[in-house]
């Protein structure tokens, strides 16, 4: 029984040994597991490098004049500011020295890292001191004291292309003006675009000198939403007889079976453009979305796209995209460019409640009301000028006499003989209503001076007609 | 037990059921409502532009945008950054005139700059020495090379980096301007995704084509630069051609100008060596060809030298006539990419290789086309042969 009771003890005892140390490799393999789940997911991004495969990387650095690039370094992250994403800034310049000191503004306020920025400008055409200019914004801003604030590499392209039309608001954008026009302008910028594009960008960005509002964080705005190409709303400023605001940008559209049908009946050339009345299209656009308290993260997906502020990344532009400078699927330039990335499967999208303002130019009608309006405040002027000096000579001139009339009133009938009074007391002035042949004759000799209407509607009487 | 009429049914059971739905509905109507304006009266109701201050706004002050963190964020914190960052100079304002860039007949005494571009799967040492034999200044040749992302591509690049290297770490004289080589950004782009025999089976060419195409104006778009004046597209299997080529090539000062493509090879009924046609993409339009592609779809490609699309378009590969000037030119409407100067200013302009059927034709040949949409003629040099690789 003693035996018996000792071996159950030993028993019990190793029973109890194994249960601790199974419970001890329970916890332990439960806090293995914890710290492997923990480690996956502080170290999930270092694990990755094993899943991906790695290719053969040639080392050129003590190699002169050779440059090896991966492409897949440079294919645009959404989050692009901290994994160092170069962005190349492409700003085509023509007659645009005014506006460059708005625009240097506006980029010197910029929150992306501005080292990561690399600057390229295609100035064409220009009888105005562009070129001037620029250089001077440049150079400023590449002194700046704060090393931070410097841009990356900047480059200048001077490249005429001769001018098919003149650049005011109206030659612009005057309807016969916009097909040659889009074309040349499409030439300009494929020219900036294919020379100013590296195998280190990642990210391409277009933009319009003459931009008044936008915020800082444009590039970051658009890049997170990780589209291949995005474009803002895009506004103007109106002066408030005008209804103080209008969409700028009407090339950012829907394709419409409107607009399909009316590009099969026009020859190969052509170029449709939006926003006039010669091609009623009747594409929803982009402007007229605006939902002017609404989300500014909504995306509507577009077919074309205008050109004032593109985002895409580089690889499309790598892939062959551009501005078509012939009619593609009639159309050219940046409207083009947003069907032809569609049609080569690039995202293009649009963001109706993010608006960046354009500049308000007046057009050649509005200028003329302008003049119209200056006009007829300086005739109100001039004309309150001499009744004010009116006023002053009638006080002068004449006495006032409306408040002593009651008494003269009465000083002046105070010599009638009352008892001619008729009907109770009251006076009563009677008027010779007869008319006489003199009277006619009078009447018809004035009215033939005067050569008007003297009134009279006698119908047996045609002269006084 | 009575007799249910459906009349009944529907006064004594439907009907009821209905009245009771529609009061309920209208009920719970009112209660759901959502008052307008947020319950404000009309005169009291405030327009986006008053609640702003402004009419000028890029969006509405109710919202805002996600805060940006800007602390760098690497990859692979094991190894150190991957991005040749340090090789971007900082803070420096280079200016180019590009009106003084020219692409003229006398292109070597102009010093005009030439731009050799090459998609390369395979590397063959014929076609790195054919390239090492070219007269033209070696000081005004720049050469591009796009290497498919798999482990073919690493073989090809490796062979590669020991030539370049031997000649760009030469004496000054003999190095290359600048040499590019780009590394595609993804394994599906590869454009020798295909063994060497079904790769020109008509099913798989749309395919493949496309991504030649792609793979062209990657290295195009990213090595054309400020001072590029002519682009050579030389195949990776072209291995022989004259020592003046680019010389020859320039002279005629076209804006588009193809060599004839043809192939070494031992004619066993012949027994000699013997050469023949290889490339036939370089053809004139024919009528037939026109009316091919109008009766396909927006989606399909015409391609040459399959059975099942006769165009009978002449095709510039028959027009070698050993005895006659390797100056003749013929006028052509497609291209091949075997060996074809371009001028710069055509690929500015846009013209670039349609990844996508393009008036139904695609890469080289819908170049050719949009070239020619943009203004610019197409030449053939139909006794000037240059020469493809044996299989």
């Amino acid at each position: 029984m003693a035996f018996d009771e000792k071996e159950d003890s030993k028993k019990s005892r190793t029973r109890f040994k194994t249960i601790m140390s199974k419970k001890f490799a329970k916890i332990g393999s439960i806090f293995l597991f914890l710290l492997t789940c923990v480690s996956l997911i502080i170290y999930g991004d270092f694990l990755s490098v094993f899943n991906e495969k790695t290719y053969y990387t040639p080392d050129f650095s003590r190699t002169p004049q050779v440059e090896y690039y991966d492409l897949n370094d440079s294919k645009g992250d959404k989050e692009g500011w901290r994994t160092g994403d170069r962005v190349v800034f492409c700003v085509p310049l023509r007659d645009a020295a005014i506006h460059l000191p708005r625009f240097f503004n506006l980029l010197g306020k910029m929150t992306y890292p501005h080292n990561l920025i690399d600057l390229t400008f295609l100035v064409s055409d220009s009888k105005d001191d562009t070129l001037g200019s620029l250089k001077d914004e440049l150079n400023n801003l590449q002194q700046h004291k704060d090393k931070s604030k410097r841009f990356g590499n900047i480059e200048i392209y001077e490249k005429d292309f001769g001018q098919v039309i003149g650049q005011s608001f109206s030659d612009r954008h005057g309807f016969d003006a916009q097909g040659p026009r889009r074309k040349l302008m499409a030439r300009a910028r494929n020219w900036l675009g294919s020379v100013a594009l590296k195998p280190y960008h990642s990210w391409v960005y277009w933009r319009d000198v003459d931009v008044e509002v936008l915020p800082d964080t444009i590039l970051e705005d658009l890049i997170h939403h990780d589209k291949d190409v995005i474009v803002p709303n895009v506004w103007r400023p109106l002066p408030d007889w005008l209804g103080n605001i209008q969409p700028y940008d009407l090339n950012s559209w829907q394709e419409s079976d409107g607009g399909l049908q009316l590009a099969e009946f026009l020859d190969e050339d052509a170029v449709i453009v939006e926003g006039y009345p010669e091609y009623a299209t009747w594409r929803p656009h982009l402007a007229y979305m605006r939902d002017p308290s609404g989300d500014p993260e909504v995306e509507i997906e577009l077919d074309g796209i205008g050109g004032v502020s593109i985002m895409a990344k580089a690889k499309v532009f790598r892939a062959g995209s551009h501005y078509p400078a012939f009619s593609f699927k009639k159309h050219a330039e940046t409207e083009a460019f947003g069907k032809l990335s569609r049609t080569m499967g690039f995202s293009v999208v649009g963001l109706p409640n993010y608006v960046v303002w354009h500049i308000y130019e007046p057009s050649t009608d509005d200028l003329k009301h302008m003049e119209w309006m200056a006009e007829e405040e300086e005739r109100i002027n001039e004309e309150n000028k001499i009744k004010e000096f009116y006023e002053k000579i009638w006080e002068i001139g004449f006495e006032d006499m409306r408040s002593s009339w009651e008494k003269d009133f009465h000083n002046i009938l105070k010599n009638v003989d009352h008892t001619k009074l008729q009907d109770n007391n009251r006076l009563k002035f009677s008027v010779d209503w007869e008319d006489s042949p003199e009277d006619y004759e009078k009447i018809t000799t004035e009215s033939e001076l005067s050569g008007g209407n003297d009134g009279s509607f006698d119908e047996s009487d045609p002269a006084g007609v | 037990m009575a007799k249910i009429t459906p009349k009944q049914v529907v006064v004594k059971i439907l009907l009821p059921v209905f009245t009771l739905i529609l009061i309920g509905s209208l009920v719970l109507g009112i209660f759901q409502t959502e008052p307008v304006n947020g319950g404000l009266p009309i005169n009291e109701h405030k327009w986006a532009h008053e609640d702003e201050n402004s009419f000028y706004f890029p969006f509405s002050k109710k919202f805002s945008m996600p805060k940006y963190i800007y602390k760098k964020k690497t990859k692979n914190w094991l190894f150190f950054q991957s991005k040749q960052e340090d090789l971007i100079s900082q803070s420096h304002i280079a200016h180019y005139n590009l009106n003084d860039l020219h692409s003229t007949a006398e292109a070597a005494l102009n010093k005009e700059n030439v731009l050799i571009l090459t998609p390369m799967q395979t590397f063959h040492i014929e076609y790195w020495n054919n390239i090492l034999q070219l007269s033209y200044p070696r000081e005004l040749i720049e050469i591009g090379f796009i290497i498919p992302r798999n482990k073919n591509g690493d073989e090809t690049l490796k062979k590669l980096e020991k030539e370049i290297k031997n000649i760009q770490t030469d004496k000054k004289e003999s190095r290359f301007k600048k040499i590019t080589i780009l590394r595609q950004e993804q394994e599906s782009d590869s454009f020798n995704a295909l063994g060497e025999k079904d790769r020109h089976s008509l099913a798989v060419q749309k395919e493949r084509r496309s991504k030649m195409a792609l793979s062209r104006n990657q290295l195009l778009f990213s090595t054309i630069g400020p001072y590029t004046s002519w682009i050579l597209w030389l195949d990776a299997d072209i291995v022989e051609t004259p020592t003046s080529l680019i010389q020859d090539m320039t002279f005629h000062n076209k804006p588009i100008l193809a060599a004839n493509v043809y192939q070494r090879f031992y004619d066993d009924n012949k027994q000699k060596e013997d050469i023949r046609p290889y490339d036939f993409n370089n053809w004139a339009e024919s009528p037939i060809g026109l009316e091919l592609a109008s009766k396909m779809a927006d989606d399909e490609i015409i391609v040459e030298g399959y059975s099942e699309i006769a165009t009978y378009r002449p095709l510039m590969a028959y027009y070698y006539k050993a005895n006659e000037s390797p100056t003749e030119t013929m006028s052509l409407d497609g291209v091949g990419g075997g060996c074809t100067l371009v001028k710069a200013e055509v690929h500015r302009d846009g013209a670039m290789f349609p990844t996508f059927p393009f008036y139904n034709l695609i890469e080289t040949e819908g170049f050719a086309k949009m070239a020619k949409r943009l203004g610019y003629a197409v030449t053939g040099l139909p006794n000037y042969l240059v020469y493809h690789i044996q299989e």
